[in-house]
């Protein structure tokens, strides 16, 4: 009895936390939403909540296909980078954790050194780069940059959790006969789950968000993503913002990432429950 | 005690000859698999990046103008003396520090509750955990749009009669506002997958020995996902200090409040002045690696690929 | 992997270009103004194969546009035929040799009954390079009720006259402010010009090889000054732009705001009781007895040197910008003709009744100055400028001074 009372108890008082973190997250967010359903008339009447709603700025958004387009774009450009960046960031990233061999320090260092450096300062450069081997605009071109510009972080973090692993399950499996290419396949990439999906996430969205290299690197629909698409929103006339259409249009590309996270922190869940196994 | 640890061989046996001769050749084959193994990641991230970085580095010591190409003339330290003497600069560093520190402070402290709110929480956890990204995942202009307008007088709901984007403290707090609503997620999350790999019998053996819950964090949980905090404090501090995005739409640099990227932006593609922009990159560059380098000594044995550190 | 890295190859391999002959004229720049495609449709129709324009997106800012259209010049590329270009780029871009000089011909043709100053926006060293597509200036926007009360009904003709009715519906507790874009922005640069040239001052010389900042500088720094100080303007004015000055006056807080014609429009849209109430004259001047000089702003066609099809682009563009799509577009897009024939066209009057003010007001305007260093100069303006309550006459006439003359020279570093 006194346990259930008990229970129910940091059952409630974990729900008032949660309900701080959600207000956290979704106050500034349904200022957004509210701003994209704000007709005209009332969109500088300062109140939170829209006194009146409308859904044109929805159905101007999907009135022609570019933004879907940019949207398809965003999608194929950002899951492919995020996949082959995290490919080629866990085996960079097992190795600097993991391995001794030659150079470590320089990929460490080298890899940060390209996380500092202002990127503003590298796009023309880049841009020269992608106009002369002909993939300015187009898909490849944002994807490499991407892919990139995502690796320090990928590396630095997945190393960060491959050295929290366990490794005498490693060495165990060693002892088994198991190559270090197995051991790293069978016992070591179970663990490293979390980790992965964790910097999966950090990776897609910095992808989905960036708007420096899309907006330098493409110029045409077929590979305009979704931050290029909406700054090239135009209000009714020249001075007027397009306020309420770009609210719109962030609210339609969050649900993406809502949707993609909400796939994989199920499997930050179960790279938990696989986690129990070292206790 | 690690596989890898080297091995003191004045010490050894003769008789463990075969066994070392093993080891070494074990000792190759993870050499050749560690350098197989970075091989993808470090080609392209040089193939991509050394011209444009090299570029950049070059330009830095010449009088360059992107609308005359042909008269780029080598200038030695002119550029840097020419930075490093002005107010402008000096100005902007000092602003883009104060709100690196103050960001990064509050998303640290803000990331850690939330990520433990999102490790702990018995309820709700997909919610919760999915949600709390929702911040880090609105394009940043757009979010920096809506704080504009939130806090401008007579048409946002949070200014009210208010103005208190023409000043520059205030500014400064609405900027870091934006910040830190935008990244705690980025912080909790990694603070969390950080979380999920400390042992739970750790803590409990811990709290039979009569350790209070802060006790706990300190003593158990903080070493432990010291290489987490590492990495996330890191990275955040390299992102805050280039912070440009939420200044550029919320002032526009306006009541001093330019960071480094604006005055660097503004040189480098308003001004076109190549060669001065590519000096403030290199110094803005210049100042991370040094907050990185501090980062990395203070946290020593948990930075990424250091040997003590490992388990 | 393998199948995602041959998808990609492909992706990369399909790339745009001519088809079947008909030279494509790409145009970067205004093309995603609201009804431009319509333009584009007809001109494309017109042609009957001889080209065909193809509207490509830039950012819908400003600085945004430049920064790709530069950064796409300077590296010779080829894909880009006519430019949208804002009118303050000309120079920079003719210096830079991005742009090309028109044939003495079509200088002629796109001179004919083309506003001077728009013209002369899109001039450099005496050579015409722009077609002028668009133009626009600044007008007061005044409340009727609000000038009747403080007055006699007639807006105020003067900054001093302003600043009186306003200091007058102050003390009555009436909405009293001037709207004013005070931001740290180019709307600041385009009020301080306005100010500036009424006064009859410039910024740079003309062929801006020096800066010509002199006390008529520290009158018109003076007034922006007495603007700031006085209390009669927003709270915000350090960071109002268009959308904020926009606001104020929609919520009762301006009587006076000092804006663009879209006001007229869009306040029909957003609040309809002071659409009814608001009256609209030239820009008040300061000095009296003498016209403002108002700051123009729109848009010129200019033909990239790196285009493959010069000729097809210029036709595209005397095209796009024929009286009649001038006319087209003024009336979907609120955009004002540079064509002088058109503000009397009936069509034209009907759905824009603040054209006479404006052409008014663009017979005595004023452009920002012409130079190769602009946004340089530009960015050291609103910086120097803002906040305007920081402005103190004397001393921030010495400092625009001495940063736009090592602008000029390339040196110093921008704020």
């Amino acid at each position: 009895m006194s346990t259930t009372t008990e229970t129910t108890k940091t059952k409630s008082i974990w729900w008032v936390v949660n309900a701080i973190v959600l207000l956290y997250a979704f106050i500034p967010v349904v200022w957004i939403i509210s701003l994209s359903l704000k007709p005209d008339a009332t969109l500088n009447d300062g109140s939170f909540l829209p006194t009146k709603v409308t859904s044109e700025h929805y159905e101007a958004i999907f009135a022609n296909d570019s933004f879907t387009r940019a949207l398809i774009n965003s999608i194929g450009i950002c899951l492919i980078a995020t996949f082959i960046a995290l490919i080629v960031g866990t085996m960079a990233a097992y190795a600097v954790a993991r391995l001794d061999f030659p150079g470590k320090s320089l990929v460490v260092g080298v890899s940060l050194m390209i996380a500092m450096f202002p990127q503003i300062a590298l796009v023309t450069p880049l841009f020269k780069i992608l106009t002369g081997i002909g993939l300015f605009d187009t898909w490849l071109g944002l994807i490499i940059p991407y892919i990139t510009f995502a690796l320090p972080l990928a590396i630095y973090t997945l190393s960060a959790f491959f050295r929290e692993i366990p490794w005498e399950l490693e060495k165990a499996a060693k002892m088994d006969g198991a190559t270090p290419y197995q051991a790293f396949r069978k016992v070591i990439a179970p663990l490293a789950m979390p980790g992965v999906f964790t910097t999966a996430i950090l990776v897609f969205i910095t992808c989905w968000n960036d708007f420096l290299f899309a907006l330098s690197l493409t110029s045409s629909e077929r590979s305009r993503t979704v931050p290029a698409a909406l700054s090239y929103f135009t209000g009714a006339t020249t001075f007027e913002k397009p306020t309420q259409t770009v609210a719109a249009a962030a609210v339609v590309i969050t649900i993406p990432i809502v949707i993609f996270v909400l796939f994989f922190q199920r499997r930050i869940v179960a790279g938990l429950t696989s986690g129990a196994v070292k206790g | 005690m690690s596989v890898t640890a080297p091995v003191d061989e004045r010490t050894e046996d003769e008789s463990a000859a075969i066994a070392r001769q093993r080891h070494s050749e074990g000792k190759k084959a993870e050499r050749r698999l560690g350098l197989m193994l970075v091989a993808p990641a470090a080609i392209l991230m040089v193939a991509v990046t050394a011209y444009p970085i090299g570029y950049a580095l070059w330009l830095s010591f010449f009088r360059a103008d992107l609308r005359t190409p042909d008269d780029n003339e080598f200038v030695g330290l002119d550029n840097y003396i020419t930075v490093l003497s002005s107010d402008i600069w000096w100005k902007a560093f000092g602003f883009t520090l104060l709100l690196t520190v103050v960001s990064v402070v509050f998303e640290l402290i803000l990331g850690m509750a939330l990520a433990i709110v999102m490790h702990r929480t018995i309820v709700g956890r997909g919610l919760v955990r999915t949600s709390a990204l929702v911040p880090y995942a609105i394009v940043t202009v757009v979010a920096a749009f809506s704080w504009r307008f939130a806090w401008s007088q007579g048409i946002g709901w949070l200014a009210g009669d208010s103005a208190p984007l023409t000043g520059q403290w205030s500014s400064f707090w609405i900027i870091v506002l934006a910040e830190v609503w935008k990244t705690i997620p980025f912080m909790a999350l990694l603070l969390m997958a950080g979380l999920a790999l400390v042992p739970e019998d750790l803590l409990k053996a811990a709290s039979i020995d009569g350790a209070s819950a802060w006790q706990r964090f300190w003593k158990v949980t903080v070493p432990l996902i010291k290489p987490s905090i590492l990495v996330a404090v890191l990275f955040r501090t390299l992102d805050a200090f280039r912070v440009f995005d939420n200044i550029y739409v919320l002032t526009s640099g306006a009541n001093e409040t330019s960071s480094v990227s604006i005055v660097a932006y503004n040189n480098l593609m308003r001004g076109l002045n190549l060669g001065i922009g590519s000096t403030m990159s290199v110094l803005i560059f210049l100042a991370i690696a040094i907050i990185a380098f501090i980062f990395i000594k203070l946290f020593g044995a948990a930075a990424p690929g250091s040997d003590e550190g490992r388990r | 992997m393998a199948a995602a890295a041959t998808l990609l190859l492909s992706l990369a391999a399909c790339g745009g270009g001519d088809e079947g002959g008909t030279p494509v004229i790409n145009l970067f720049g205004g093309a995603s103004a609201t009804g431009f495609q319509d333009l584009i449709d007809g001109c494309n129709e017109q042609a009957d194969g001889a080209y065909r324009i193809e509207g490509n997106l830039v950012p819908s800012d400003a600085d945004g546009q430049r920064e790709q259209l530069v950064r796409r010049l300077a590296a010779g590329d080829e894909g880009m035929d006519l430019l949208g270009m804002d009118v303050v780029w000309t120079a920079e871009f003719a210096e830079a040799g991005w742009i090309l000089p028109l044939t003495e011909e079509q200088a002629a043709a796109a001179s004919e009954d083309t506003l001077a100053v728009p013209l002369e926006t899109a001039t450099w060293k005496d050579k015409l390079y722009g077609i002028p597509k668009h133009t626009n200036a600044q007008i007061l926007w005044y409340r009727k009720s609000l000038v009747e009360k403080a007055g006699n009904g007639k807006p105020p003709a003067t900054w001093d006259e302003m600043f009186d009715m306003a200091e007058k519906l102050k003390a009555d507790g009436d909405p009293y402010q001037i709207g004013f874009t005070g931001a740290r922005y180019e709307g600041l640069v385009v009020g301080f010009n306005t100010i500036l040239s009424s006064f009859g001052g410039t910024i740079v010389n003309d062929d801006s090889t020096k800066s010509t900042i002199d006390d008529k500088t520290t009158e018109a720094l003076g007034l922006l000054s007495r603007l700031a100080e006085s209390g009669l303007a927003s709270r915000s004015l350090s960071n109002s732009q268009e959308p904020e000055v926009f606001a104020q006056l929609q919520n009762g807080e301006s009587a006076f705001s000092l804006n663009w014609p879209y006001v007229g429009s869009a306040m029909r849209e957003a609040a309809p009781d002071i659409a009814d109430d608001l009256g609209f004259a030239t820009f008040p001047s300061a000095v009296e007895g003498q016209p403002s000089k108002v700051t123009v702003g729109g848009m010129n066609f200019a033909i990239s040197k790196f285009s493959e099809h010069p000729e097809e682009a210029f036709d595209a563009a005397m095209c796009l910008r024929s009286p009649e799509n001038q006319l087209k577009h003024a009336i979907t897009a609120g955009e004002p003709p540079v064509n002088e024939t058109v503000f009397d066209e009936p069509e034209f009057k009907k759905v824009y009744p603040q054209g006479p003010v404006l052409l008014e007001s663009l017979e005595a305007a004023s452009s920002r100055p012409i130079s190769p260093v602009y946004q340089n100069i530009s960015t050291i303006i609103s910086s120097t400028l803002s906040p305007p309550t920081s402005i103190d006459p004397e001393a921030t006439t010495k400092e625009l001074e001495g940063a736009i003359n090592d602008a000029i020279e390339g040196k110093g570093i921008l704020p």
